[in-house]
């Protein structure tokens, strides 16, 4: 028998050219690996792997128009580390303009430029935080053209910034407490280095004790006000006793609680406290506590150097408004937050002593006379009534 | 029901208080009561009734202003009555009626002891009864305390030039005391006798009836029906006294006045310091920048761009003046110095024409041949030429990739 050479030529074709589709598709395989034309998203954005795939290489950068470099290498390790990376941010959650490579055109005329750009979309998941930044002093001098002024990301670094909160109760955590002034440093290293000689400062820096404030407690986090307005200066004392009329807090370290009272019965007390309460943007030339202690360079009252419970040290702060003044009687005249005792202002105190005797006495015997009086006439009445 | 017999005769009245009285009570009570506002307000500055009183007032600054004012005003009452007891001993010798005696203290045994129920009838009282000399005196020691203390405080620099510093709390202290004490003795007893007790309006109308003085001052009463009360002197003595008391008033009255003047404007110490002066501190000090990660990464500078501005506006041919830029946007942040992914740096021509590791990727004249185009076109490359730039890159090859 004869098979037809026709038959078996179409047969090796269909042989040869399945054998062919199994090796294209063999080698197709591994090449599509190779060269990856999707590459791995998560649903249907980029996953951070995916950038940082590219965007962990050292040395990725690019320039910009002003000259400078942009940076664009992330540690990965970090990113996952830090509360975005805990909290499964994704890079495009914030960089909302790129969703795959390549990325769309970019420029930029500095540094500065990227930061204002991008600091914006902090907002998408912060938003309480970001509203109060437009309330602050940073935003304001920021819409007033001062580039330089602080945003969102220049106090928190997105790529590596930790957890600073409780997640359950929001508190401040002790260890973020510590890092603050180093926060502020970074543009404000003149106060900084005031503050770390300071009472509280040195407390901080030096002892890492959590007690004594940082810049924020005063200042606010994140709606930081003008410290220089007649108002916050007229709010000072308050600001002050938030931790110096606390009991708790203060007799740690055998501080009186009693400064704020002592500091409100005197004049000058007096004067800023009904300032503050009736009209608080208007500037008064009365001290406040930081006018004699001091603001960031705050020390310990029986510090030889600057303390103002040495008599010579206060003088000074007084004649800074009493120039004229130079007497021990002047001094004395203020009684440094003490209240009146036997030892300490002893005519204040037996003052206080004998008014708090004469006052109950007198009127306690006038009363004697007008209630029986009272009383009297009243039985008088009734036998009136009954004759 | 009443046993009283009713119509007193309507004539029969008896002048208490003269004129003269009578707007010093108006003029005092008027200063008196502001001064209490006012200090207590300052007393105790924190509660809720002394920020709204302030407030009211127009701030503190005014509030001062007006307790001081209050305070001249009833120091003037002082000098006036001063001067007016003088005329009344000296001039017209009238019995000084005010003054305490011993049988004030009996009065007020017996006042008490009626009322207790010990007593069978109540204390017959003169022109001046205990309780009225009693706030009287009250009122001259009150007016004394707050005066020397007042003034430590208005003028306290001269005060600590004689005194230790420490007067100046102490005579703030007294001086919140005793106000308390005043307004606490008006409210007790001076509402209680004169107001509550039974409406007194002498101090108003000038006179009280026949009836009123029988219950109040029936000494009193008794001494005018007798012509013991209300002898006047001789016009001829009166005359004489007069001469002598007028110089002797008039210096007086012009030390006093000179001694207010002082009170008041002998120092500003209290409400004119100089203005704070506020530390002036460098804010913005930023510490040296975070340092960048190294990079070599050549920087354009602006004058080749302007060149290459030029070149593309002018010549038909194209140049690296013109693909460099387009190099530098999307291809340097890989194939540039820093990081020459495989080996690839398009950040320079001679990097460019140089190629990477598996070869050149511009093959001049042919761009079919250069694989930096079949990369690109082919699309198998993460990052992606536009068509546009594409063509670019392209014809700038044909043409031989030159560099100028």
């Amino acid at each position: 028998m004869t098979v037809r050479p026709s038959t078996r030529f179409r047969q090796a074709l269909i042989v040869l050219g399945l054998g062919l589709l199994v090796l294209v598709g063999i080698a197709a395989a591994p090449s599509a690996e190779a060269a990856p034309a999707v590459l791995p998203r998560a649903q249907d954005q980029p996953s951070n792997d995916y950038c940082i795939g590219c965007h962990a290489q050292q040395g990725l950068s690019r320039p910009l128009d002003d000259g400078s470099v942009l940076p664009l290498t992330i540690n990965g390790e970090r990113f996952r580390e830090s509360v975005h990376g805990e909290e499964d941010v994704a890079c495009v959650d914030c960089h909302t303009g790129i969703d795959a490579f390549p990325h769309p055109a970019f420029s930029a005329e500095s540094r500065r430029a990227v930061t204002l750009d991008l600091y914006t979309s902090c907002k998408d998941c912060h938003s309480e935080q970001y509203n109060n930044v437009l309330d602050s002093v940073h935003q304001k001098a920021l819409a007033g053209g001062n580039s330089n002024a602080a945003v969102c990301t220049d106090c928190h670094n997105p790529h590596e910034q930790r957890r600073l909160t409780d997640r359950q109760s929001g508190a401040l955590l002790p260890e973020a407490r510590l890092g603050i002034p180093q926060t502020c440093a970074r543009c404000h290293s003149a106060i900084y280095a005031t503050y770390k000689g300071s009472v509280h400062g040195a407390a901080l820096t030096g002892q890492g004790n959590p007690d004594v404030p940082t810049c924020i407690n005063c200042h606010g986090v994140h709606n930081i006000q003008n410290p220089t307005t007649a108002r916050f200066r007229n709010e000072t004392p308050q600001l002050c006793a938030k931790c110096h009329t606390d009991p708790a807090l203060m007799s740690k370290y055998g501080i009186t609680t009693e400064v704020l009272n002592t500091y409100v019965a005197d004049f000058h007390g007096t004067t800023v406290t009904l300032f503050e309460q009736v009209s608080p943007d208007t500037p008064t030339n009365k001290p406040v506590c930081t006018d004699c202690h001091g603001v960031h360079n705050i020390s310990l009252v029986d510090d030889p150097a600057t303390g103002i419970a040495i008599k010579e040290n206060l003088l000074v702060r007084c004649q800074r408004c009493h120039p004229t003044e130079t007497g021990e009687n002047f001094t004395d005249a203020w009684m440094s937050h003490y209240v009146a005792s036997p030892s300490r202002f002893p005519l204040v105190y037996y003052v206080n002593l004998f008014y708090r005797i004469f006052i109950p006495a007198v009127i306690g015997g006038m009363l004697v006379f007008v209630v029986s009086d009272i009383v009297r006439r009243r039985l008088e009445a009734r036998k009136g009534r009954a004759h | 029901m009443s046993q009283r017999t009713p119509a007193a005769p309507q004539a029969q009245r008896y002048t208490r208080f003269n004129l003269a009285a009578r707007v010093q009570h108006v003029v005092m009570l008027v200063s008196f009561t502001t001064l209490g506002v006012t200090g207590l307000v300052q007393k105790f500055a924190l509660s809720t009734i002394s920020v709204f009183t302030v407030r009211v007032w127009g701030g503190i600054e005014n509030l001062r202003a007006t307790h001081h004012l209050a305070a001249t005003v009833l120091m003037l009452v002082v000098i006036y009555h001063l001067l007016e007891i003088g005329y009344k001993a000296f001039v017209l010798r009238t019995r000084l009626t005010m003054l305490p005696r011993f049988q004030d203290a009996k009065d007020a045994w017996k006042a008490l002891a009626y009322n207790l129920g010990l007593g069978k009838s109540r204390a017959q009282m003169g022109r001046y009864s205990f309780e009225e000399k009693a706030e009287y005196w009250a009122l001259v020691w009150g007016i004394v305390i707050m005066g020397l203390t007042g003034f430590m405080m208005w003028n306290p620099l001269s005060t600590i030039n004689l005194l230790p510093g420490e007067f100046i709390p102490a005579a703030k202290a007294a001086h919140g005391a005793e106000a308390i004490l005043a307004v606490l003795a008006i409210v007790v007893w001076h509402m209680y006798a004169v107001h509550l007790k039974g409406f007194n309006k002498s101090m108003w109308t000038g006179h009280l009836t026949a009836e009123e003085m029988l219950h109040e001052h029936p000494l009193e009463l008794a001494d005018i029906k007798a012509g013991v009360a209300g002898q006047t002197p001789s016009p001829v003595a009166v005359r004489r006294r007069r001469l002598i008391y007028y110089p002797v008033a008039g210096a007086a009255s012009i030390v006093l006045l000179f001694a207010v003047y002082g009170f008041v404007r002998g120092e500003e110490t209290a409400i004119t310091t100089v203005p704070p002066q506020l530390a002036t501190v460098p804010v913005f000090v930023p510490q040296t920048p975070t340092p960048l990660p190294p990079t070599t990464t050549p920087l354009p500078s602006p004058t080749s761009a302007a060149a290459s501005e030029a070149t593309i506006g002018g010549a038909a041919s194209s140049s690296w003046a013109e693909v460099g830029p387009i190099f530098a946007g999307r291809c340097i942040v890989c194939h540039g110095a820093a990081l020459a992914s495989s080996g690839l740096a398009l950040d320079t021509f001679d990097g460019a024409l140089k190629g990477g590791q598996s070869g050149s990727v511009i093959v001049a004249g042919e761009p079919a041949a250069s694989k930096l185009i079949v990369m690109q076109s082919s699309g198998g490359h993460p990052g992606r030429l536009s068509a546009e730039e594409l063509s670019i890159v392209s014809a700038w090859i044909e043409a031989g990739a030159l560099e100028k």
